[in-house]
């Protein structure tokens, strides 16, 4: 996939060991992140975050649904990615299908907790208008319209601020529905209800290279790594959610290690992110 | 239901011949060779290519021409309301026909035998006219990854509908039954290389559709031949020449 020179091989790895990489960074530094709200106006909430030369959008719609009856008093969240093909000739047709399971799969994880969503960054309940039988149903649907690496913190990050920019109708529930009855209610067109969206986790990647490991890889030094793991955590520094991926073992001591250095460099993406977040919603409402 | 008022305007405030507001950007995805944005309306397409290359599959090399492949994919979100589409359905294999076809008449591909040409264009919002926005978003595209072609193909589509030929039908006037006459231009050479239309009109009445629709595809022309010469004075600002 990448093409790379042994010399190319080298030059990267021996960068990493020397805390000096390719482009100029530090191991531990991310590259510019560059964050656009409201992209889609279609859409309830819309985010495009550019990390470098990754690109991805994120947008989520809000639908009335019905709480499945395990839990009545939670709404649903459903995040999908899609790889578009104008990121990489490969992702035609089914190519990006892997990928885009594997990325989806990892982002719910990360995000949503496990199945009785106890653990989830968004707060469920808060999206039930009548227990047990109107709650809201968010579809967070991803695009990959560029990958130059690091496409989980990217997609993490893109989710955040597309929530952060989300607005949910008010709900006007028609009193004296009894019983069984479908109540029936009145979306509001003008009045929106915010998210708070200081919960919502960051995912931060370590991409293990040699000896050394990296936060925001490109592609070329993905292609080096020999094993990778995705931590999110929250803005408390709780870990919500760790995904491993490559092959290569990792010693229990370096995981933890990992998980503390990746507890460290959030801090700094989580204030980086909503300093961001807070420029472009404020671009957003002048324009 | 009423498309033109009495007053003349149509259903989003324009008039029967005006245009909407349309937008391009060139260079929207820095991985690819060429890649560009075209905004028409609410219409917003991303289109990157990649080429002229080895040929993936050696099978469909052609000796003596670049062989040009074209996908088509609209973005989940990228309709009203969200949808789960199948890959690959019908509507996006015909347009992706549609796009390589039009892309092909103008890319001089006898310049580059035994070579690969792929046009990836993505559809971020749709509101009519994504044929039209794609078709112009991959010739930008073509432009900005250097592709030798004849001319620059730019597409525009108009539609007849209370007795009034309208240019440029958003979503809720294409779907309302009309004709929609669909049209690709060379606007140098003066050739129409792409020509639809569903729905019936009379032979005479379908001539003046179809010349407000080419009126369409030489504004638009005009529009992207402005945008590639901005953005080649960006490039020689920064070389420094």
């Amino acid at each position: 996939m990448v093409g790379l020179s042994l010399g190319e091989k080298h030059f990267i790895q021996g960068g990493i060991a020397q805390d000096i990489r390719s482009d100029g960074r530090k191991r531990l530094t991310y590259r510019p992140i560059n964050v656009e709200t409201g992209v889609i106006p279609q859409a309830n909430g819309s985010a495009r975050i550019r990390m470098g030369a990754t690109d991805v959008i994120s947008t989520v719609k809000a639908e009335l649904g019905k709480p499945i009856s395990l839990q009545p008093d939670k709404g649903k969240v459903s995040i999908y990615v899609d790889c578009s093909p104008t990121a990489a000739p490969m992702f035609e047709g089914r190519g990006g299908e892997e990928l885009s399971t594997e990325l989806s799969v990892a982002l719910q994880r990360s995000l949503l907790g496990g199945k009785s969503g106890a653990g989830a960054g968004i707060d469920l309940s808060s999206l039930v208008v009548v227990e047990g039988k109107i709650c809201w149903d968010l579809y967070i649907d991803c695009l990959v319209v560029c990958s130059d690496g690091n496409l989980l913190d990217a997609l993490g990050a893109a989710i955040k601020a597309a929530l952060s920019n989300t607005g949910i109708p008010r709900v006007q529930v028609a009193a004296g529905a009894s019983g069984d009855e479908q109540p029936e209610v009145d979306i509001s067109d003008e009045e929106f209800l915010q998210f708070d969206t200081s919960d919502i986790p960051v995912i931060v990647t370590l991409t293990k290279v040699g000896r050394h490991y990296i936060v925001d890889a490109t592609t070329e030094e993905e292609s080096q790594m020999s094993s990778a793991i995705s931590i999110s955590v929250n803005r408390k520094g709780h870990i919500c959610g760790l995904n491993k991926r490559g092959g290569a073992g990792l010693d229990p001591s370096i995981v933890l290690d990992m998980i503390s250095v990746a507890k460290h460099v959030s801090e700094q993406l989580m204030n980086k992110l909503d300093s961001e977040i807070a420029a472009a919603e404020a671009g957003e409402d002048e324009s | 239901m009423e498309f033109v008022s009495p007053e003349g305007l149509r259903l989003d405030g324009r008039r029967p011949m005006e245009m909407r507001q349309i937008r391009a950007e060139i260079g929207a995805v820095a991985k690819a060779d060429g890649s560009a944005v075209f905004e028409m309306g609410n219409t917003k397409v991303i289109a990157a290519v990649y080429g002229p290359r080895e040929v993936q599959n050696r099978s469909q090399q052609i000796n003596d021409q670049a062989l040009v492949r074209c996908d088509y994919s609209m973005a989940n979100f990228s309709t009203g309301d969200r949808m789960r589409k199948p890959k690959g359905d019908r509507r996006s294999t015909e347009i992706s026909l549609v796009i390589r076809q039009t892309m092909e008449a103008c890319i001089l591909t006898h310049l580059m035998p035994r070579s690969q040409i792929d046009i990836f264009v993505q559809v971020l919002q749709a509101d009519g006219g994504t044929r039209s926005a794609c078709i112009n978003a991959a010739t930008l595209a073509l432009a900005d990854a250097g592709i030798p072609m004849r001319d620059l193909v730019t597409s525009c589509s108009s539609g007849y509908l209370n007795s009034t030929p309208l240019l440029d039908l958003n979503y809720v006037e294409d779907s309302a039954g009309g004709p929609d006459v669909t049209v690709g231009f060379l606007p140098k050479l003066d050739k129409v290389t792409l020509l639809q239309m569903d729905s019936k009109l009379p032979i005479d009445i379908f001539e003046k559709v179809m010349q407000l629709a080419i009126e369409g595809c030489k504004a638009i022309a005009n529009y992207i031949r402005e945008i590639m010469l901005e953005n080649t004075k960006q490039l020689e600002y920064r070389r420094g020449i």
